[in-house]
């Protein structure tokens, strides 16, 4: 394969900024494009809808951040990862209760974190390699549920998944905690420093000592334990799971991080870049849903969306060194 | 006589698939028979036609992840198109699109120096939702009082298929391209040693382009071919085929790093591949225990890779230490 990294200077306090703003420019003109156009769009009660989609692809995200930072590309097995454990979960709280299930529910995907950077950091080929895991995720997630519905009876998992503290759903509480954790982590602990050298240049994380393999296991394992809380938040809300949820949602967690401006490469980018994304993501998807736009289409726009900001970025990140 | 490296290799890939097909035609009667056997020649079609391709670019060290959602939309179009072209029309007019796109995508891919596979991506997402607007989100048929002119996919000769002598004959065209031509020598020129490969002259982006459009072209090809056989094609299918092909090309010895690998060996590698997933799916297994079954294959046969690889430098580091003193 192409090579993941190539070497790179250390990015400025403006290179942080520019994306960011970028961003926050798009969501502005989305939203007032939105309620220019759009009547239902501008309601209290799609606000909520936005948010609670918002915070569920960028808690996803946010873990896909911590993957491309580390030079690692992307995982495609967040989505069928989060399908198992979420039928884990209901199993789990089935027989634990719900504090019981969460935990095994975390531990799980720990583990399969582990693994999957393991045999990232073996094989050296990250897509590949997550494309084979996922096909074994879905798989167990069937073999698991019987292929049929896990249903749960928790007073506990229903308010997790349902309950508006201050007005504002527990999953968006959730998710603004997660992504402040995550710029906190990337910018200010010894991990993050060592996720985005291992991604800024492989060759001399090496050569100073750093373990790159350490850095793809703990980017895997945040990712993992992402897809497992969105895994027991979705439960927790719907009080059932089955092996076929959350299909076809890699590509928004994707372009998340893909329109959130994180260098692909590498080495560069913030988690609230990847949040900011999401909450794009979620915007646009909301908006051409609200505007009837049919399921072929609205794929077809996110794949044009991926195709553009994946070209633009490179050009704009690669080219200009 | 010493067999050379590369011939050992090859010699080992085919006992695996002869190894898989013992196994399963020890327990399973419908190995053996003519009709058993030409159903699991049919089975490999698909998954042939798209390893064939996405061997290619894996040669030239790149990778086509778009090869589903392009299959996908080339079964629609065919079934669109057969009623009124003729099924042979409609399945080369499918597939020289498709090759036009694959071209376009290597273009693209070659001028940017993108990483492919990030590229890709996008296009897979993109394509499928070309595909569910092609086909109005639902599966397309060939109409009923039209369905006769399919007729002639069911013809058999021996084992042998209309469909699986079109892979055959794929895979013979591919492999002398592959080996034999100057174009078809880039390829791997490419995908060993970037650098080196550009330093002597080769020219990077026409590898990249015939390697891309031979994927889509082969993939439209194997997605045209079973839709009109089967005479439906969903917007929705061909999802979990990328990862079969995948699995094929690896188990047959194509290198994750490029510059490794024989259409022969590909073609041992399907073959293992399938038997196993024919043979635990005639032993009564749920269809999910197919991907479970490819997936967990795939992992251990790229671990084992790997991990053998690095003995091997290591071995080799040691002697030169040792021989150096």
């Amino acid at each position: 394969m192409l090579a993941l990294t190539q070497s790179t200077s250390p990015p400025g306090r403006s290179a942080r900024i520019v994306p960011l703003a970028l961003i926050a420019a798009a969501i502005v003109l989305l939203v007032l494009a939105a309620r220019w156009t759009t009547p239902a769009f501008a309601t209290v009660d799609n606000a909520f809808v936005i948010v609670r989609a918002a915070s569920i692809t960028g808690i996803v995200a946010i873990g896909m951040s911590f993957v491309t930072i580390s030079g690692n590309l992307f995982a495609l097995s967040a989505s069928q990862l989060a399908a198992l454990l979420a039928v884990i979960f209901a199993l789990a709280t089935q027989a634990l209760g719900f504090a019981g299930g969460a935990a095994a529910t975390l531990a799980i995907a720990a583990a399969a974190g582990i693994a999957q950077g393991l045999a990232i950091t073996v094989i050296g080929n990250p897509i590949v390699t997550t494309l084979a895991f996922g096909a074994v995720f879905r798989g167990l997630a069937s073999l698991v549920s019987g292929n049929g519905i896990v249903r749960i009876d928790s007073a506990a998992a229903s308010w997790f998944g349902t309950a508006r503290p201050l007005g504002i759903p527990t999953q968006s509480w959730a998710f603004a905690a997660i992504a402040l954790c995550g710029w906190f982590l990337i910018r200010r602990a010894r991990i993050g420093r060592l996720l985005v050298l291992s991604g800024a240049n492989r060759a001399a994380a090496i050569a100073s000592g750093l373990s790159v393999g350490a850095a793809t296991v703990a980017a895997m394992t945040l990712l993992c334990l992402g897809s497992a809380i969105v895994a027991i938040f979705t439960v927790a809300q719907f009080a059932q799971a089955k092996a076929d949820l959350f299909t076809g949602t890699d590509f928004d967690y994707i372009a998340a991080v893909l329109v959130g401006g994180i260098a692909l490469r590498g080495g560069q980018g913030s988690p609230l870049q990847a949040a900011f994304g999401a909450v794009l993501i979620a915007l646009l998807q909301n908006f051409m849903l609200l505007n009837g736009l049919s399921a072929g289409v609205r794929m077809t726009i996110v794949g044009g969306l991926v195709v553009v900001a994946t070209c633009a970025f490179h050009l704009l990140q690669g080219r200009a060194r | 006589m010493m067999a050379s490296p590369q011939a050992r290799d090859l010699l080992a890939r085919a006992a695996l698939m002869v190894a898989v097909y013992a196994i399963f035609a020890a327990m399973l009667p419908t190995y053996t028979s003519l009709k058993g056997g030409a159903a699991l020649l049919d089975g490999a079609v698909l998954t042939g036609l798209i390893a064939l391709g996405v061997g290619l670019t894996m040669i030239a060290g790149e990778m086509d992840l778009s090869v589903g959602s392009m299959a996908a939309l080339c079964g629609v179009i065919a079934v669109k198109l057969a009623p009124s072209a003729g099924p042979m029309p409609a399945i080369l007019a499918v597939a020289a699109f498709a090759a036009g796109l694959g071209a376009l995508q290597g273009l693209a891919i070659a001028w940017l120096r993108i990483n492919s596979m990030i590229f890709t991506i996008g296009t897979l997402i993109g394509l499928r939702g070309i595909t569910l607007i092609a086909s109005g989100e639902t599966t397309v048929l060939i109409p009923f009082d039209r369905l006769a002119m399919t007729d002639g996919f069911a013809a058999r000769f021996l084992v042998f298929s209309p469909l699986s002598l079109t892979l055959l004959a794929a895979a013979l065209a591919v492999g002398l391209f592959a080996n034999r031509t100057l174009w078809g020598r880039e390829l791997y020129a490419i995908g060993g040693g970037r650098a080196e490969a550009r330093a002597a002259g080769v020219s990077i982006r026409r590898p990249i382009v015939l390697a891309f459009a031979l994927s889509a072209g082969l993939a439209g090809l194997g997605g045209a071919l079973l839709s009109l056989r089967s005479g439906s094609a969903s917007p929705l299918g061909f999802e979990a085929v990328l990862l079969e092909a995948v699995a094929a090309c690896l188990i047959g010895g194509v290198a994750l790093q490029g510059g490794r690998g024989s259409i022969p060996g590909i073609l041992c590698g399907l073959f293992a591949l399938r038997f196993l997933i024919s043979g635990i799916g005639g032993m009564g297994a749920p269809f999910w225990a197919q991907s479970l079954a490819t997936g967990a294959l795939l992992i251990i046969v790229i671990v084992v890779e790997a991990l053998s690889r690095a003995i091997v430098a290591r071995r080799a580091l040691a002697r030169r230490g040792a021989s150096a003193t």
